[in-house]
C-alpha cells in the first residue's frame, strides 16, 4: 500500500530534476552572485548595476520596443489571420510564406536585415535606382537611433509575428461556424460579427500570444546587438555585456533577475486583467 | 591456486615492463614538452599551431609537444598551485608581456640571461628591454601586434595642404592629428559622405584607440592624466573629428569589410582586423603609421613571449621550442597563417612581396618612428573590461552626446585610478 503512494513522485522525480538542475541551480546562484560581495550579503552588486551609465537606458528601451512589437504584432497577426482563415486560391503557398521567417534564428535574421539596409544594401540601391535618393540612407549608428529603432521594429516585426500568427489561426479555426451563422441569420453585418462573436471567442488565443512575446520581448537582445550594436541598449544585451566584456558576473545576473522579475510581473498581470473574460466566455 | 598466482605474476612483471618504457616503440625515452599559451587560442588558430607549426618542431627534434590553451586567469591559477605544491608540470608559458611581468614578480619565471645564445637572430631593440625586467630576462619575445591605419590609395588626392603622402608613409612630423582632421574634412567635401572610419562597434578595438593612441599622444599618459586641460583638448578635437567619421561606426567591430566596401577610405584597427582587406586589394590598400599628437607618437604594441617556469620537468626541450618557435622562417609562417608579427629583424628579409609586406612594412614605419610612445596595454587581469568600460563610456557621454569634457572626466577619474589600485598596478 504504501509503496503505491510512492509512484506520483517517482513519476514526477525527473520532471523534478530536470527543473532543479537546469532552473533551479542556475537561480541560486544568479541569487547568490547578486546578493553577495567577497561572500558575505551585500547590496552593492545591486548598488553597482543601478548606478551602471546603461542600466535605466536599457530597462527604457527594452520595455519601449516591447511596447511599439507586440501590440502592432498582435494586431498583425489577427488581422493576417482573419484573411488567412477564408478559402482562397494559393492559401497554402500564402501560408508557408507567413511562416518561413519562423524557422529563422534572430541573429540570422539581423543579419539578413543588416545587409538590406546597409548604405550599400538591397533597400538603398532600390532607392537610388528609382531615383528617390541620391545618397545612401543610414540606418546604422549612434546619430541614427531612431532609425535603429525602427529597423529593429521592422526585423523584429517579420521575425516573430509569425508565431503570434499561428496561434491566433490555431483559435480561429477552433469558433464554431454554428455561431456565426446564427448571427448572420439574424442580421449583423461582418464588423458586428468580429466584434460581438469573433473577437470575444479569439481572447484565449490572444492571450497565450501575447504572455509569450511579452515574455519573449523582455529577453530581446540577438536582433537588437546585431543592428545597433550598444547603440540601444537593452536588458538582455546588458548583462551579455556585462558577463562578457566587463567580466562581472555580479551585475550580469542582477540584469538577468531584473529580466524574470519583469516577465513574471507582466505574465501575473496578464492572467490577473484577461482571465476573468476567459472564464465568461467559457461558460 | 599456483596457476592464478603465475598468472598475476606474469601480468605484474608485464606491466612494469611496459611502464619503465623499455619497449616503448621509438626506443629512446619520449620527451612531451607542455606549453601553456594565452595565444592562439581560436580553433583555427590551434589548428594551424597543433597540425604545422609545432609538428615541424616534433619532425625536427622528435619531441613532442602538448599545446595547452588557456585564458590568462586559469593559467596563472594552475602555475600558482604547481609553484605551491613544488609539483611543475609546465615546461613553457605562451603569453603577453603584462601577464609576464605580473608571474616574474611572483618569482615564477626563470631567469632566462644564462641560456645558451640564440643563433642567426637578432631580436627588435624595444622588444629586447621590454623582456627584461627587474633586472632579469624574464621571457623571449615571441610575436607582436599593433593597430595601424589603412589608407585606402584613393585618399591619397584629397590630402590637406602642405602634407604629402610621404609624410603619412613614414610618419613625420607633419602627419598630426590636426592633418587628419583637415583630410577628413576635404574627403567629406570632396565625397558628399565621411569616409574616416573607426571600430567602435560593442566588439570592436576603438577603446584602444582612445587609451592608447589618442590619450598618451596628447597627455603624454593612458590613464594619469585622464581629466587635465590637455585631456579635456583631446576630447574636444575628437568632437570636432566626429562629424567626419562615418557615423555607422558605432555598429562596426572590424574595418576590413568596410574598406572593402568602399564605405571609408581611411580606417584604425587591428593589423589582425585589417588583415583580409589587404590580402583581398593589395593593390589598393597602404599601411601607415597612426598621426601624432603634442605629446608624441602613441601607440600600442601588444608583445607576447615565452618564458620558462623555475622547475619545469624539460628545461632544455623548452628551450629548444622558444629557439624554434623564433627563427626567422617560423616567425613568417606565423605572420602568414595568424597574422602576429615577427619579434626578430631577420624574418622582414625573408618575407613575400605582396600584402603581408604591405602590412610589415606599415607597422614597421610605426614602430620606427622618431616620436613614438610606446604603450603597452595595462595588465589588470579580470578588471581590463571595466577598464576599457570607463573609455566607452567618456567617450560615448563627450562625443556622442555632447556633455562637458571637464565635468565627465572629472566624474570617471577617480573610479579609473581606483580599478589599478584594487588590482595594484602603477597608473599609467
Amino acid at each position: 500500500m504504501e509503496r503505491r503512494s510512492l509512484v506520483p513522485y517517482l513519476l514526477i522525480l525527473p520532471a523534478f530534476l530536470y527543473l532543479l538542475f537546469f532552473v533551479g541551480y542556475p537561480l541560486v546562484q544568479a541569487l547568490y552572485l547578486a546578493f553577495t560581495q567577497n561572500g558575505a550579503f551585500s547590496l552593492e552588486v545591486w548598488r553597482r548595476t543601478f548606478s551602471d551609465y546603461y542600466f535605466w537606458s536599457a530597462f527604457k528601451y527594452t520595455i519601449l520596443l516591447a511596447g511599439v512589437i507586440v501590440p502592432t504584432q498582435v494586431a498583425l497577426a489577427v488581422v493576417l489571420a482573419l484573411l488567412m482563415n477564408r478559402v482562397f486560391k494559393g492559401k497554402d503557398a500564402a501560408l508557408y510564406a507567413l511562416i518561413i521567417p519562423l524557422t529563422i534564428s534572430d541573429v540570422a535574421a539581423g543579419l539578413i536585415w543588416y545587409s538590406m539596409l546597409s548604405p550599400y544594401g538591397f533597400i538603398n540601391k532600390l532607392l537610388m535606382n528609382l531615383g528617390v535618393i541620391s545618397q545612401p540612407l543610414y540606418f546604422f549608428g549612434y546619430e541614427y537611433r531612431m532609425r535603429e529603432f525602427f529597423a529593429i521594429v521592422i526585423a523584429e516585426l517579420w521575425r516573430s509575428t509569425a508565431i503570434v500568427f499561428v496561434i491566433i489561426l490555431a483559435g480561429l479555426q477552433m469558433i464554431s461556424k454554428e455561431y456565426i451563422e446564427a448571427a448572420e441569420v439574424f442580421g449583423a453585418n461582418y464588423w458586428t460579427r468580429l466584434r460581438r462573436i469573433v473577437l470575444p471567442l479569439l481572447k484565449p488565443s490572444i492571450q497565450s500570444a501575447l504572455i509569450i512575446r511579452t515574455l519573449f520581448a523582455m529577453q530581446i537582445f540577438g536582433i537588437v546587438w546585431i543592428l545597433a550594436g550598444r547603440d540601444i541598449p537593452v536588458l538582455a544585451g546588458e548583462g551579455y555585456y556585462q558577463l562578457t566584456e566587463i567580466k562581472d558576473a555580479g551585475v550580469a545576473s542582477v540584469y538577468a533577475l531584473v529580466i524574470a522579475a519583469l516577465s513574471i510581473l507582466l505574465g501575473a498581470l496578464y492572467i490577473k486583467f484577461l482571465r476573468a473574460e476567459y472564464l465568461e466566455v467559457g461558460e | 591456486m599456483r596457476r592464478l598466482f603465475g598468472v598475476l605474476l606474469a601480468a605484474v612483471v608485464l606491466f612494469a615492463v611496459v611502464s619503465s618504457g623499455c619497449i616503448s616503440p621509438g626506443g629512446g625515452e619520449k620527451v612531451t614538452v607542455t606549453f601553456l599559451s594565452t595565444q592562439l587560442n581560436p580553433p583555427e588558430e590551434r589548428a594551424f599551431v597543433q597540425d604545422e607549426l609545432l609538428k615541424g618542431f616534433t619532425d625536427e627534434t622528435g619531441i613532442e609537444v602538448n599545446f595547452v590553451p588557456i585564458s590568462y586567469t586559469d593559467m596563472v591559477t594552475r602555475l600558482e598551485g604547481e609553484m605551491q605544491t613544488g609539483k611543475v608540470t609546465i615546461d613553457l608559458i605562451g603569453d603577453l608581456h603584462g601577464g609576464m611581468d605580473y608571474m616574474a614578480s611572483k618569482g615564477w619565471l626563470e631567469d632566462l640571461g644564462g641560456m645558451p645564445k640564440l643563433e642567426g637572430r637578432t631580436f627588435i631593440n624595444t622588444f629586447e628591454r621590454y623582456a627584461h625586467i627587474r633586472g632579469q630576462k624574464v621571457y623571449i619575445p615571441w610575436m607582436s601586434a599593433t593597430y595601424v591605419m589603412v589608407v585606402n590609395k584613393e585618399a591619397f588626392k584629397y590630402l590637406p595642404e602642405g602634407l604629402t603622402e610621404e609624410d603619412v608613409m613614414k610618419g613625420t612630423d607633419k602627419w598630426t592629428y590636426d592633418a587628419l582632421l583637415q583630410w577628413a574634412k576635404n574627403l567629406k567635401e570632396a565625397k558628399g559622405q565621411p569616409e574616416l572610419g573607426f571600430p567602435a562597434g560593442p566588439k570592436g578595438l576603438f577603446v584602444r584607440f582612445l587609451h592608447g593612441y589618442i590619450y598618451p599622444s596628447y597627455t603624454g599618459y593612458q590613464a594619469k592624466e585622464f581629466d587635465s586641460p590637455e585631456a579635456v583638448e583631446m576630447w574636444n578635437y575628437l568632437k570636432e573629428l566626429w562629424p567626419y567619421v562615418h557615423p555607422s561606426s558605432t555598429t562596426w567591430d572590424a574595418m576590413a569589410d568596410p574598406l572593402l566596401k568602399g564605405e571609408v577610405l581611411i580606417a584604425w584597427d587591428h593589423t589582425a582586423r585589417i588583415k583580409n582587406a589587404i590580402e583581398t586589394k593589395p593593390d589598393q590598400f597602404v599601411v601607415v603609421p597612426v598621426p601624432r599628437g603634442p605629446k608624441g607618437r602613441g601607440f600600442i604594441v601588444v608583445l607576447a613571449g615565452l618564458a620558462i617556469p623555475k622547475g619545469a620537468p624539460h628545461k632544455d626541450q623548452a628551450w629548444k621550442l622558444i629557439d624554434y618557435l623564433t627563427k626567422p622562417e617560423t616567425q613568417v609562417k606565423v605572420l602568414e597563417k595568424v597574422g602576429f608579427f615577427p619579434t626578430v629583424e631577420e624574418a622582414s628579409g625573408k618575407l613575400p612581396e605582396g600584402p603581408l609586406k604591405i602590412l610589415a612594412k606599415g607597422v614597421q614605419a610605426q614602430a620606427s618612428t622618431q616620436d613614438a610612445l610606446v604603450v603597452m596595454i595595462p595588465n589588470l587581469g579580470d578588471k581590463g573590461g571595466q577598464f576599457k568600460e570607463y573609455y566607452k563610456q567618456a567617450f560615448e557621454r563627450i562625443v556622442l552626446n555632447n556633455e562637458d569634457p571637464a565635468t565627465v572626466t572629472k566624474e570617471i577619474k577617480p573610479d579609473l585610478i581606483k580599478l589599478f589600485e584594487e588590482v595594484g598596478v602603477p597608473v599609467p
